[in-house]
């Protein structure tokens, strides 16, 4: 993922600053004193489970809800205040939010006619927005004789075309079925480097915000529970929702070897020191990242062993899923690419087999209660 | 019951007769749901209104005449009486458009416990009788009435304004009925307008009232279409509301037939009036969709 | 089967037998009841505690008693060939422009006595039912009581918009007794009123006349409860009507009076729509009603007078009421009695051409 601050498209972007940013709903905190610094020009996405108050933060940003305490800021300017047209912020809304009663060029014209651009500039500049999201020539069409992946498209040339700031999405893609889904998550992501505008994304999709975002904020009960780039919070979550939420992943307690290192089923999972806490720590199992030890040549040094019993393998497609036993009724996923046959070992239910974990691609994370 | 052996052998018809038998009974079954609507149809409006027209053309002595329509011409009352029909018609859908579109939109804004709250305050009216809130509002609005007395009491004006017993009591009684007949296609058309709308309008760069201008008011205009027609419409055809509160002042096409009814029982005069009538209902309707298409492509240029 | 409407769905077999037996009853010895129409209100209690319930107790013959009453409806009934109304209460005129439209049956004077009624109060096709006057009527506190001094007297009275100031009310979308005070109010005396009438000019003279007088008619009332409501709220200082709806008016306190002096004598009467079911024993019952003892009765209820002279000789009335009925012999001579024959053939016209005058 490239970070497209270096793709000197600056002059268009601003930077978003949003502190202690409050908002209830009677007694539900839908933002809880929210503090996030968004980069100029950086595509970030708002990710988390519905009701977690990604859509909240957004809608503030946008101006269509008041919050009830904070500051947000678009590079120096508080914009708290400022009523939602005043904003100067593009935003593709869910429903897509299309005028029925005006064309394609009618609609992506609109925020330009708003702003007194000249009759000629309009037509020119709704051309060339067109020909960005590849629907040139469809300017005359009404709404309702596009496909949804068309209309997401004009609802994108509408909100980009007036050469905002920033540019917000809420869930834009989540009406499209999923192979156009993820071929227009590879366009967003050309288009936001071609545009270099500082984007806002939302969405409760991890794959999609893993595949699109240069930084991700996973958000909970209205509060950051991490920010950082996708690689980091996949491999690094700071905590079990993360892990949880991200990827798929078996979670299991940790406890001290004879030696002190953190172990697991009597093997030592890590080589890292971490100082004993109250609530202990967690093991985050990774499916992809266990591999079959007979298959694999193993170094002991690097590697925990674990003997199981194969409770059940399925065939997916590209990958395979195994679901092992390692003993005391705790059940572990596997997951191999099926690239190579004997990637799965021909596993069958009641098998024995022994499961390898690097010791360095272990995730360790601070144990919670579980709720 | 299906033999094995039977089913080896026409595999490709197998059921086929009875599976289209059953499919055709269904038919059957649907439009059988319709014919009670279909008959009242042809029983309550299409023969009448056949009659109607066939009377029409039927003079005093039984043969085929244009008497009644050559006296419409005659008098200069019964163009007198369309006009007036039509200007009261026009003028009520008018006032209810002004009174009924900022109450639909109220009433769209508000969550939906207090809009079903406020919609029973528009409704209640439906509950009373027509006669009852047409006299409710010759008390209130009479010489001596009670906004007269108020209004002198509190010196607002010195002697009795008058307020009924002409075109203006008309239309102030006839607002009042029909309001709920233009409020509630409006306001479920209204409610259907995603709030997304405003929202994408405002965040374009449209100040709340370009963006009422521009989006709301065009895509509520179906609804407001819908209720003003329903509301024309309804108001062509009145009798009581402007023969009590207009006072013999305000006729209309109704009050006309009525008067040839009882004094005549011409039923051909009186067929005459009311086949002219709904010619030019349906004119004027052909004239409005010409129009409101006319409308619909003007917004569609944005 | 009117009669066995008692029967339910449940007991079939009861039904038919009894409806059978019904038949054969009805065939021999009992008619069917006559159905008596009359209009609602004070006027159709009044007749039905002054005429009906006992007219029907004495002579046996059964009725039913509907309301709403009009000769349009009777008319479409006749029209249609579907009369269920055997005696239909109408005004005058209406009773004239249904006979001439061949709505209603001849009446039978070998059975109804009319020996004694005022000449007027019957035609071939109605008998008079009660006299009532369209009069003059106005606001005693603005313009005074009856008889005074200053009062209004005469139709000029009522059109001197000078002389005594105010607005006024008319009669709306009906032509009946809307011309002569017109004309009179114009200078025509009363007996060659509807000499005049009769022509074209005529007309259009008593028209003018009102249209002079329009910018002064607050309103054009449609019913009697209406001239009494206005009258009552004081609505309008000056307005045309029937008399007995002033005289409830003032019961009820409104400060109204009105003239005879000038008043268009008119009546009700009972008509028998052509084809009705029950032709003959109707026509009994007409004869039975129209008799002066129950007549006599009538003024107890409502003040408008007896069309048979003899009920004055037998009624129980007071002096007084007695002497303020339109039919009172000291009143018939003040008053225009209402010319039928005019209406049957100008009518038509004379609503055209004041509903010309209305919508203008």
């Amino acid at each position: 993922m490239t970070n497209s601050e270096s793709n000197g498209a600056a002059s268009t972007a601003l930077p978003i600053h949003i502190q202690g940013l409050t908002k209830r709903y009677g007694k539900l905190h839908a933002l809880d004193a929210v503090d996030l610094d968004i980069r100029s020009g950086e595509f970030l996405t708002l990710l988390g489970p519905s009701g977690s108050g990604k859509t909240t933060l957004l809608m503030a940003i946008a101006g269509f809800n008041r919050p009830d305490a904070g500051s947000i800021r678009f590079g120096d300017e508080e914009v708290i205040l400022k009523p939602p047209h005043k904003r100067d912020v593009g935003m593709v809304f869910q429903s897509y939010a299309l005028f029925p009663h005006m064309s394609v060029a009618g609609n992506i014209a609109f925020p330009l006619k708003l702003r007194g651009v000249s009759e000629k500039e309009c037509a020119e500049r709704v051309n060339e927005a067109l020909e960005t999201v590849q629907l040139s020539g469809l300017g005359e069409r009404g709404i309702d004789q596009l496909s949804g992946g068309q209309r997401q498209r004009v609802a994108l040339a509408r909100a980009f075309v007036f050469r905002p700031r920033i540019l917000l999405m809420d869930e834009p893609l989540s009406a499209l079925d999923k192979k156009l889904r993820e071929r227009m998550q590879i366009e967003l992501k050309h288009l936001h480097r071609q545009l270099g505008v500082t984007t806002v994304y939302v969405t409760h999709d991890q794959r999609e915000a893993l595949t699109m975002s240069d930084r991700i904020a996973v958000i909970n009960h209205g509060r950051l529970a991490q920010v950082d780039t996708p690689e980091a919070i996949y491999n690094h979550p700071a905590n079990a929702f993360v892990a949880d939420f991200i990827g798929e992943s078996t979670m299991v307690p940790l406890s001290r070897d004879a030696s002190g290192s953190l172990s697991f089923a009597g093997q030592r999972i890590t080589d890292k020191a971490y100082e004993d806490t109250a609530e202990g720590w967690s093991l985050v199992v990774r499916p992809e990242r266990l591999f079959l030890a007979d298959t694999a040549g193993v170094d002991p040094e690097k590697t925990a062993v674990f003997d199981v019993t194969v409770r059940e393998s399925v065939f997916q497609g590209e990958t395979a899923f195994v679901l092992v036993d390692i003993g005391d009724d705790t059940e572990l996923a596997l997951r191999f690419g099926t690239g190579s046959a004997e990637a799965t070992g021909g596993l069958k239910p009641g098998d024995r087999a022994r499961v390898g974990l690097l010791r360095e691609d272990a995730i360790v994370i601070p144990r919670e209660r579980q709720p | 019951m299906n033999r094995p052996d039977a089913a080896e052998g026409g595999n490709r018809d197998r059921n086929a007769g009875m599976l289209r038998a059953q499919e055709r009974r269904e038919e059957w079954g649907l439009l059988s749901l319709a014919a009670p609507a279909l008959l009242v149809i042809v029983l309550v409006i299409l023969i009448p209104v056949g009659w109607l027209f066939y009377l029409s053309f039927i003079g005093g002595d039984g043969q085929f005449s244009l008497e009644h329509y050559r006296k419409m011409v005659e008098y200069k009352s019964y163009a007198r009486t369309f006009a007036t029909t039509f200007e009261v018609s026009i003028l009520t859908t008018g006032i209810c458009i002004l009174l009924g579109y900022p109450l639909a939109y109220f009433l769209a804004l508000l969550p939906p416990r207090w809009a079903g709250i406020f919609m029973l305050a528009v409704l209640l009216p439906f509950w009373t009788s027509l006669l009852v809130r047409t006299y409710a509002w010759l008390v209130l609005l009479q010489r001596k009435g009670m906004l007269n007395e108020f209004a002198i009491h509190i010196g607002l004006w010195d002697s009795p304004v008058k307020l009924v017993h002409n075109m203006t009591g008309t239309l102030i009684g006839m607002a009042h009925i029909m309001l709920p007949f233009l409020v509630l296609p409006l306001y479920s058309a209204m409610k259907k307008i995603d709030r997304d709308m405003m929202h994408a309008a405002a965040n374009l760069g449209a100040s709340p009232a370009t963006a009422f201008r521009q989006v709301y008011l065009p895509l509520s205009l179906s609804g407001m279409v819908a209720g003003s027609l329903i509301v024309f419409i309804l108001c062509l055809g009145f009798y009581v509301t402007p023969a009590v509160l207009g006072g013999g002042r305000v006729i209309m096409v109704s009050t006309q037939i009525t008067a040839i009814l009882e004094n005549q029982f011409d039923w051909g005069a009186a067929s005459a009036l009311g086949v002219v009538l709904l010619v030019a209902t349906l004119l004027v309707l052909y004239i409005a969709a010409r129009f409101f298409k006319f409308d619909a492509a003007l917004f569609g240029k944005g | 089967m009117k009669l066995h409407n008692e029967y339910s769905g449940g007991k079939l077999a009861h039904t038919i037998v009894g409806a059978a037996a019904a038949m054969l009853v009805s065939g021999v010895a009992h008619a069917d009841p006559v159905t008596v129409v009359s209009w609602g209100g004070s006027y159709g209690e009044a007749q039905d505690k002054a005429l009906f319930t006992d007219a029907s107790k004495n002579s046996g013959i059964e009725i039913i008693r509907e309301s709403g009453a009009s000769m349009s409806k009777a008319c479409l009934q006749v029209q249609s060939g579907a009369v269920t109304w055997d005696l239909v209460v109408t005004g005058s005129g209406g009773a004239a422009s249904a006979a001439a439209e061949g709505c209603l049956e001849k009446i039978d004077y070998s059975v109804v006595d009319v020996s004694d009624f005022y000449p007027n109060l019957y035609t071939d096709y109605c008998v008079g039912a009660d006299v009532f006057a369209t009069v003059m009527a106005w606001n005693t506190e603005k313009y005074g009581e009856p008889g005074t001094e200053g009062a209004p007297s005469t139709w000029a009275d009522f059109f001197d918009v000078e002389k005594f100031p105010g607005t006024r009310a008319y009669r709306a979308n009906n032509v009946d007794g809307a011309l002569e005070p017109a004309l009179m109010a114009d200078g025509v005396p009363p007996e060659q009123v509807y000499e005049v009438l009769s022509t074209r000019e005529g007309k259009e003279r008593a028209i003018a006349k009102i249209r002079e007088l329009k910018p002064h008619i607050a309103v054009f009332w449609e019913s009697g409860a209406m001239q009494a409501q206005l009258m009552k709220d004081a609505e309008v200082d000056m307005t045309t009507g029937w008399n007995g709806r002033f005289d409830n008016a003032k019961k009820d306190g409104a400060a109204v009076g009105y003239t005879f002096n000038q008043a268009m004598l008119d009546y009700d009467c009972f008509a028998m729509p052509k084809g009705a079911p029950n032709k003959d024993m109707a026509m009994k019952f007409l004869a039975e009603v129209s008799k002066p003892e129950y007549q006599a009765n009538l003024p107890f209820h409502i003040t408008y007078g007896p069309t048979n002279k003899k009920a004055y000789e037998v009624t129980t009335a007071p002096k007084e009421l007695i002497e303020a009925l339109p039919s009172h012999p000291n009143n018939v001579p003040l008053m225009l009695p209402i010319n039928l024959d005019w209406y049957a053939e100008h009518r038509a016209e004379a609503l055209e051409l004041y509903m010309e005058l209305l919508s203008e």
